[in-house]
């Protein structure tokens, strides 16, 4: 508890409000950026068409070491983000809830961790029935992603295919009805979108009235000095974790430029809300090294 | 009682669908129509008829990305064979 109120203060933990007007040139700047997302994979240039490949290539390639990774790398932080990020959510029992680019299940796990806790907190009878009704869906691209968080799943004791779904699946085209999900979770996953905003618009479509989209993404730290420790510790540090741990220097190179490649935190924003999304904030953990960004569908 | 129902239907139907609950391949759509797929069990795949498409479904896991899909031909119910995709289907 103590770790996680001081990870919080860590740097500065800033939540704001878009601003309603914006000018013309800011929306400009980021329909351009949009393209170049498209077309970037990390600092490399590469077609659109191409990009999907290599980023599912990096997966494959990263799946098994996936988590181990994030341990190392984040220090073991991803854990509380990922905690901020279900505290967010705040999953309540008989929800549809999708997580996309969930792979390995990390953020799925904590969805029904928690819904299970409201329930056994509740009273018996009525609420039970309620909870049977609960479904986490499991959405990635990469199906080795999936196999290992199936097998998490197994190893932690979810019952096979009881609420908890795993479907291979684009973000760009999901395989959802309209207005069918109460919650869209998405993290560490749209940096690796081709067409940004069309995952976003697809998790728009999904969404019910009221439902909510929440993103956690690596975001861009503007805090002096921290900004070029920062800096050293993911050119250097991290491609190098990345050879010794994963074998695998050239993914862990591609994350680390694809974090600089992402559109800042309020242009972010901005496209959250061209997709249809209203009332949406940011809250920068650890100086803006990962910011939780949500918007409502009303 | 109607707990009791929702269970049974639940479980009953289990192995159908391929390996997929009933429920999760009702809750599926085609990610290219979005309209209802159609359950294939020659094949053991999810089929849009809205677009002639077959999605396959590998290891218990339903392959919903739009560029796996095969083009079914006109008149055939079962997925092509000899495609670029090497999976075992789950029956």
């Amino acid at each position: 508890m103590a770790l996680r109120a001081a990870a919080g203060r860590l740097g500065s933990s800033s939540r704001r409000l878009l601003p309603v007007l914006l000018s013309p040139s800011s929306t400009n700047d980021h329909k351009s950026f949009l393209h170049s997302h498209a077309t970037s994979f990390g600092y490399k240039h590469v077609p659109e068409e191409e990009k999907s490949k290599l980023v599912g290539n990096v997966f494959s390639s990263v799946a098994s070491s996936y988590d181990v990774m994030n341990d190392l790398m984040s220090v073991g932080l991803h854990r509380l983000w990922k905690d901020r990020l279900i505290s967010k959510l705040n999953p309540f029992p008989g929800m549809k809830h999708l997580d996309v680019a969930g792979g390995t299940g990390d953020v799925a796990f904590r969805v029904l961790d928690r819904i299970n806790s409201v329930s056994h907190r509740a009273m018996q009878g009525t609420l039970t029935d309620i909870e049977e009704d609960t479904q986490i869906y499991v959405c990635d691209i990469n199906s080795n992603m999936l196999n290992v968080g199936k097998k998490r799943a197994s190893e932690r004791g979810y019952k096979e295919g009881h609420r908890l779904s795993w479907i291979q699946g684009d973000a760009e085209a999901l395989s959802f009805e309209d207005g069918s999900m109460d919650g869209y979770t998405i993290a560490f996953g749209i940096r690796n979108v081709t067409h940004i905003e069309k995952a976003l618009s697809e998790a728009y479509r999904v969404l019910k009235r009221g439902g909510r989209f929440l993103c956690l993404e690596l975001s861009h730290v503007d805090v002096p000095l921290f900004k070029e420790i920062y800096d050293v510790y993911s050119f250097s540090v991290i491609p190098a974790m990345g050879e010794l741990v994963a074998g695998d220097r050239q993914s862990y190179q591609y994350l680390v430029e694809s974090i600089r490649r992402f559109p800042n935190q309020e242009k972010f924003s901005q496209m959250i809300k061209d997709a249809g999304f209203e009332g949406i904030e940011y809250e920068n953990l650890v100086g803006g090294v990962v910011a939780i960004h949500s918007g409502v569908k009303l | 009682m109607r707990r009791t129902a929702a269970l049974l239907l639940r479980h009953s139907v289990g192995g159908g669908a391929g390996g997929i609950p009933q429920a999760l391949a009702d809750a599926l759509v085609c990610p290219l129509s979005k309209k209802p797929l159609r359950y294939c069990e020659s094949s053991g795949s999810l089929v849009s008829d809205a677009v002639g498409v077959s999605f396959p479904i590998v290891d218990g896991i339903p392959c919903l990305v739009p560029k796996d899909g095969k083009l079914l031909d006109h008149d055939q119910e079962k997925a092509e064979d000899g495609s670029t995709k090497d999976s075992s289907y789950n029956q």
